[in-house]
């Protein structure tokens, strides 16, 4: 019996530890595809033609929708970051989802609001009640949409939808700023191949601890904080390579809530985003691609890796549990819903490729994660543990994780060199070794609870992110006496 | 410690040796980046008075620009797109004579995309005309961005000679976006008008879309005649004729109402019939007024009606009216007219602040 219970515990332990190394090999793999491709397009530097995209007039006009739910420390800054966009023919819908701050306060002083009936453009569902609409008297092209909350993103951004005027519509967070021409880059594709290309997304990054002035970020610095520090390289790691691998092997599942543009005929077709999805982003664009797929339509989803939207990243343990919890619950049910799609040919890349590895790895990760981290505990318990190979394996683990940090924050210095400041990058190296230690597997813990709410099929609930509002030189100026919060 | 810990011990090794090697490479390019920026503007400034010596007219600085370094070829290139007239035929002739434009044209063929790609984007910003015919072929390139950079070219070499094969290159076996194309297009000006008249009635659905949708943009009323009869035809593509109806708007000439209000009453396509309806609103003739008021009552979709409220609001008072009259309804029809008598409302607003002010 104990030899049986040694065995087991073995085995377990050399399953998960080759499971861990087979993971970052396969990130490091997307990576290595990423870093090619970010590369390449880092050759056509100020070759793009974005001059011409920003002249012509036939440049397809964009509606950027901006949820937003207690928001007031950042939302002018959102705004006026969206406005101030450098692209032909813009709106901004603005959706106030049943705030309890002054997030609409401070908008109508901004803008003079004043209220109009609805211009109706589509018939999606709304569960919450359209309260009221307003308009900018300041010449901006902005909409707010006041509505009570459901609890859900995706029905502020259906609200939204439904007053959209422009062809394409931009999903951009209330806690996010968009440089001046992200727009204008991440619409380029739309541009340049307008049969194929149904959504593009582009590059997030963390805003915690930069220097930004009226919704302009004046100098990327990293946070103080080390949680944070380590989002920022999740983040490079995420969206500047992962995303940019899987977009060029045509199996995009992801474009970010926070900033992604999509032909709004098609978000309209597809009935608007899943009211009940807690990954409402995701659902969209694997909804999108199955729908494009069964009708046999054209369809190509781009992930440009040079517009940067900068966002908000959690600064606690708590309010990242809760957002990671959220993620993992959404990836469940996206999944489960999907689920014809895994292993089907018939959906090319995405089915074959993307969502088996989003179970395998990103679904299931937690539970082999925690698993192993449980058997090593157990084994060393009963002493049937060897010191010296755990200690081997165990350390061979964190090394490729290591390496697959480093290997990140090496190509952001090579291509887009952000951090300036050489403190910046080492914190950056820093983080991509602490991340894997200690804040790896507290995530898992966060990911697996969130895989049992979607196994027990808890109710949906999108809990909102207390935010901070973003750092001026003012907040930088103690004497100044500024309130912190830099919209207010 | 086993035979397989040992082998992952010695991948340890590996794996570390990679990880050293990269923070020696990510220390060494850190430091070389931001001595190379600290060079670049302090050359740049030393540059700018040069570069702003030759926009003066001032000769005797050609010498000095002859022996200046590349970075100053950078610094033209960059001002280059943001000058008109004297000033860019100035720092044209400085990449000219600098053989900036000559090795770019051998560039032309050269075997990696970016580099043909750039050389394109180069000649374009230096009006090179007489590269017109290589930058032509390029437009069969087998890379697409490639294709696009000439295409852009062309339009900024302004050489009338590219219209043809520009529009060609829409519909050619690797085809040429039409924005890309429209807008290269656009930048050559009215040279471009008789064949994107002829393209109206020849070639395919996706050319004469362009074609319809340049000629609304110029503004050009000898078209008029040729879009009226795109616009009606039920049998042509529904984008070719909502780009028609859109065209017609653009050119306003009232002949195109009675066309038009056909279309919004008689096509089952909406987004032909939002085309029509904001056509309708921009002539603003009045016998567009019946069909728009019908648009509103009874148009199956949200969106035609609210294109048809929007129109109404432009075509004065007699349509003001029937908004007004129509606001009342507690329906879609209702809702639509008091929001564009909203816009109306606002839109006003700011002039009479203006006004006031």
């Amino acid at each position: 019996m104990n030899d049986a219970a040694t065995s087991l515990i073995q085995t377990v332990n050399w399953t998960v530890l080759g499971y861990v190394v087979l993971l970052d090999v396969a990130m490091l793999v997307l990576v290595a595809f990423g870093a090619r491709r970010v590369l390449a397009n880092r050759r056509w530097a100020g070759a793009e033609g974005h001059e011409q995209i920003f002249a012509s007039p036939l440049t397809p006009a964009v509606s950027v929708i901006v949820p937003a739910h207690d928001e007031e420390a950042g939302i002018l800054d959102t705004l006026a970051a969206t406005l101030a966009q450098r692209y032909p023919s813009l709106e901004v819908v603005m959706v106030d989802d049943g705030s309890k701050d002054r997030t609409f306060d401070l908008v109508a002083q901004r803008y003079a609001l004043t209220r109009v009936t609805p211009r109706r453009t589509a018939d999606l569902q709304v569960d919450g009640e359209v309260l009221s609409v307003h308009r900018a008297t300041t010449g901006d092209p902005l909409t707010v949409i006041r509505k009570t909350s459901v609890g859900r993103r995706s029905d502020a951004v259906n609200a939204a939808l439904n007053v959209a005027r422009h062809p394409l519509v931009c999903m951009v967070d209330g806690d996010s700023l968009l440089e001046p021409d992200a727009l204008l880059k991440v619409a380029r594709p739309f541009v340049e191949d307008p049969v194929n290309v149904i959504g593009t997304g582009g590059v997030i990054r963390t805003v915690n601890g930069a220097l930004t002035d009226g919704g302009a970020v004046l100098e990327p610095r990293l946070s103080r904080r080390w949680l944070v520090r380590i989002q920022a390289v999740e983040y490079l790691r995420s969206f500047l390579l992962g995303r940019t691998g899987w977009a060029d092997a045509n199996a995009l599942l992801i474009i970010s809530g926070a900033f992604g543009l999509f032909r709004r005929d098609l978000v309209v077709e597809i009935g608007g985003l899943d009211p009940l999805s807690l990954a409402e982003d995701a659902e969209l664009v694997v909804s999108l691609q199955e729908h494009m797929r069964r009708q046999g339509r054209p369809h190509r989803l781009v992930f440009v890796p040079e517009p940067v939207c900068w966002t908000e990243v959690p600064e606690t343990w708590e309010v990242l549990g809760r957002q990671r919890r959220r993620w993992s619950h959404g990836l469940g049910q996206l999944l489960w819903k999907h689920k014809h799609m895994i292993a089907n040919p018939r959906y090319g890349t995405v089915g074959l490729l993307a969502l088996p590895f989003f179970l395998l790895f990103e679904l299931l990760g937690p539970v082999v994660e925690v698993l192993g981290l449980l058997s090593v505990v157990l084994a060393a318990a009963i002493g049937v543990l060897d010191p010296a190979s755990a200690g081997v394996m165990i350390g061979f683990a964190l090394l490729v994780g290591t390496l697959l940090s480093t290997t990140v924050v090496a190509v952001e210095e090579f291509t887009f060199h952000r951090y300036r400041n050489g403190r910046d990058l080492l914190a950056l190296l820093a983080a991509g070794v602490l991340e894997n230690v200690g804040y790896r597997q507290v995530h898992a813990w966060y990911r697996l609870q969130g895989l049992c709410m979607a196994l027990t099929r808890r109710k949906p609930v999108w809990t909102a992110m207390p935010r901070t509002g973003f750092t001026t030189a003012a907040d930088e100026a103690p004497a100044a006496g500024r309130p912190a919060l830099s919209g207010a | 410690m086993t035979s397989l810990a040992q082998a992952v011990f010695i991948g340890s090794l590996v794996v570390t040796l990679l990880v050293v090697v990269l923070l020696v490479a990510v220390a060494v390019e850190h430091g070389a980046r931001t001595r190379r920026l600290a060079r670049d503007a302090r050359r740049r400034a030393e540059l700018t008075p040069l570069v702003h010596a030759l926009l003066d007219g001032d000769a005797g600085d050609e010498a000095a620009m002859t022996a200046a370094p590349a970075l100053l070829d950078e610094l033209v290139l960059e001002l280059l797109p943001q000058l008109r007239g004297a000033d860019r035929t100035a720092l044209q002739s400085v990449l000219l004579d600098r053989g900036v434009v000559t090795r770019a044209a051998g560039d032309l063929t050269a075997r990696g995309a970016a580099r043909r790609g750039r050389a394109a984007v180069l000649l374009g910003n230096a009006a090179s005309v007489e590269h017109t015919g290589a930058l032509v072929e390029l437009l069969g390139d087998r890379a697409p961005e490639v294709r696009n950079a000439a295409a852009r070219a062309l339009g900024k070499n302004g050489d009338a000679a590219a219209v043809g094969p520009l529009l060609a290159a829409v519909t050619a076996g690797q085809p040429l976006p039409p924005g890309v194309a429209g807008m290269a297009l656009l930048d050559l000006g009215v040279a471009a008008l008789p064949s994107l008249r002829a393209a109206l009635d020849a070639g395919f659905p996706v050319a004469q879309t362009l074609a319809a949708e340049l000629l609304g943009l110029h503004g050009d009323p000898a078209s008029t005649t040729t879009l009226i009869a795109l616009v009606g035809d039920d049998h042509r593509d529904p984008h070719a004729r909502r780009a028609a109806a859109q065209a017609l708007g653009r050119i306003g000439s009232p002949v195109a109402t009675a066309a038009l209000a056909d279309v919004l009453l008689g096509s089952g396509h909406a987004p032909l019939q939002c085309a029509a309806a904001e056509a309708l609103g921009r002539i603003g003739d009045a016998g567009g007024l019946r069909a728009l008021t019908t648009g509103l009552r009874c148009a199956p979709t949200v969106d035609v009606r609210g294109a048809c409220a929007d129109a109404l609001a432009l075509t004065g008072d007699a349509g003001h009216r029937q908004l007004v009259a129509h606001a009342q309804l507690r329906s879609a029809t209702g809702e639509a007219a008091r929001s564009a008598l909203d816009v109306l409302a606002l839109s006003r607003r700011p002039a009479r602040q203006a006004a006031a002010a």
